[in-house]
């Protein structure tokens, strides 16, 4: 309490040391987003330098705090840490967009509605009151947008904005 | 397990030709799901990937079984929590730390359950809960996240979804029942229905949630489910310490297995597991909790 300062220190050097353990120059890493893209400088808001997509393995060429510079043949960039996993993401996340662009294209509001079987699923179980807290769940969530992450991560300097 | 496989297979068959009405699974929308990620993520050898993927559980599946458990978890803790900023706070930093999570393209949200009791659950697809109780302990968002992180790890990991792929959840509809009917022919009836609806979502829901509810998962799974989510909380600049301090907390009220996290594994096993990292700042001590009061996602106590 009284010396908040030095413990400040620490907990960064905590997160330092625990988060970025795991890619040192020379090692290896998996891309985990739909589409990670790769930056020009290790910065945030730097011009793109390429893409590559999800599961491919990249190899790591130099570190930068908690940014990487990393390369895949031809394709090279910088890459905040959190964007890549030291394992091989499962094949099958590769699909986890899937129900959502589908609602995109098929619901005219922004909150997808609850698919048909679960609204009679909830109804059979009794559990009407449930289901409208999660309808409101749904939509309360739905108002939060990517933009407004993004905006909170900066504010906070969190994730690459640290 | 794998010989299960052809018996879902017929029963979706029976379910779609003999009571089109009452089937969920919308062939069409599956198949047009299928078409929009054909054309948005990959080639033409990816289709059978999907296919495959839907016939054993596909990310559409997935969601449903996550809705289906989902109602299952507020049915039984009381409701949501329906405060704006309490929903602003949990999933602004929910998301963030999805964000770098291994299923970052996941459709994520977060809630606050009405109860006093101190749990938190996930569920497939990307739905997390905290109780209230435990969500009172949560007096900064760094150990906001440890938590989240911890729920958001068993989704990561497909913890729930090895269960039912295992068969573990075939505990039968019966017994989650029992408490609300004392008789045995309405119970069977009930039992009977809910059966119906869950041969329908094709997945046995009730087995699942009442697994979650009264073992939750093996201590192993809960284990790593704590160094994952503490890695995450940390890859996205919050105290690793967060997750620790809030065990700690709680064990030093006096750890009460009927009403804190009566689904984990006892508090001292899980804080001696964890590393001795330091206890977060409290919001006061820093100069962007200090901020966060009069940003988004900002202390709402």
């Amino acid at each position: 309490m009284k010396t908040p300062i030095p413990r400040l220190l620490l907990v960064a050097g905590f997160l330092a040391a625990s988060a970025y353990a795991a890619f040192e120059a020379g090692s290896f890493a998996y891309t985990k987003k739909l589409e990670t893209t790769l930056l020009a400088e290790p910065k945030p808001l730097a011009e793109p330098a390429g893409k590559i997509a999800l599961g491919h393995k990249v190899k790591v060429e130099e570190v930068k705090g908690a940014w990487l510079r990393i390369s895949e043949g031809p394709v090279a960039g910088w890459v905040y840490a959190g964007n890549l996993s030291a394992t091989k993401p499962d094949e099958s996340n590769k699909f986890d967009g899937v129900a959502f662009l589908a609602s995109k294209t098929t619901a005219t509001a922004a909150a997808r509605p609850l698919d048909d079987t679960v609204v009679q699923y909830a109804d059979q179980r009794q559990l009407g009151n449930a289901r409208g807290d999660l309808e409101w769940m749904m939509a309360s969530c739905a108002e939060i947008t990517e933009e407004t992450v993004d905006q909170f991560l900066k504010e906070q300097k969190k994730g690459e904005y640290q | 397990m794998k010989a299960r496989f052809p018996f879902i297979l017929l029963a979706a068959a029976l379910a779609a030709t003999v009571v089109p009405a009452l089937s969920g699974l919308d062939f069409g929308k599956l198949t047009k799901a299928v078409n929009d990620a054909t054309k948005a993520i990959d080639t033409g050898k990816d289709v059978a990937k999907v296919g495959k993927s839907v016939v054993g559980i596909g990310p559409q599946e997935e969601r449903k079984l996550g809705e289906a458990v989902a109602v299952e978890i507020i049915g039984r803790y009381g409701g949501l929590v329906r405060d704006e900023d309490i929903m602003r706070r949990v999933n602004l930093v929910g998301r963030a730390l999805a964000r770098y999570s291994d299923r970052p393209s996941l459709d994520w949200q977060f809630a606050v359950l009405d109860s006093d009791t101190v749990n938190a659950f996930s569920a497939p697809g990307g739905l997390v809960f905290i109780t209230r109780g435990l969500y009172e302990q949560a007096d900064s968002d760094d150990v906001l996240a440890g938590i989240l992180g911890h729920e958001i790890a068993h989704i990561t990991n497909k913890n729930a979804l090895k269960i039912v792929q295992r068969g573990d959840a075939a505990t039968g509809a019966k017994s989650l029942l029992i408490n609300n009917s004392g008789d045995a022919r309405e119970l069977d009836a009930a039992a009977s229905q809910v059966s119906q609806v869950g041969s329908t979502l094709g997945f046995d829901v009730v087995g699942l949630a009442k697994r979650l509810f009264e073992k939750g998962f093996d201590a192993p799974t809960e284990y790593t489910a704590d160094h994952d989510g503490r890695a995450l909380a940390a890859t996205t600049g919050y105290a690793p310490g967060g997750l620790r301090a809030a065990l700690q907390q709680l064990q030093k009220k006096g750890e009460n297995r009927k009403t804190m996290f009566s689904s984990h594994p006892p508090l001292p096993e899980r804080i001696k597991r964890l590393p001795n990292d330091p206890a977060p700042p409290a919001p006061a001590e820093t100069v962007a909790a200090a901020d966060a009061k009069d940003q988004p996602g900002g202390e709402t106590k």
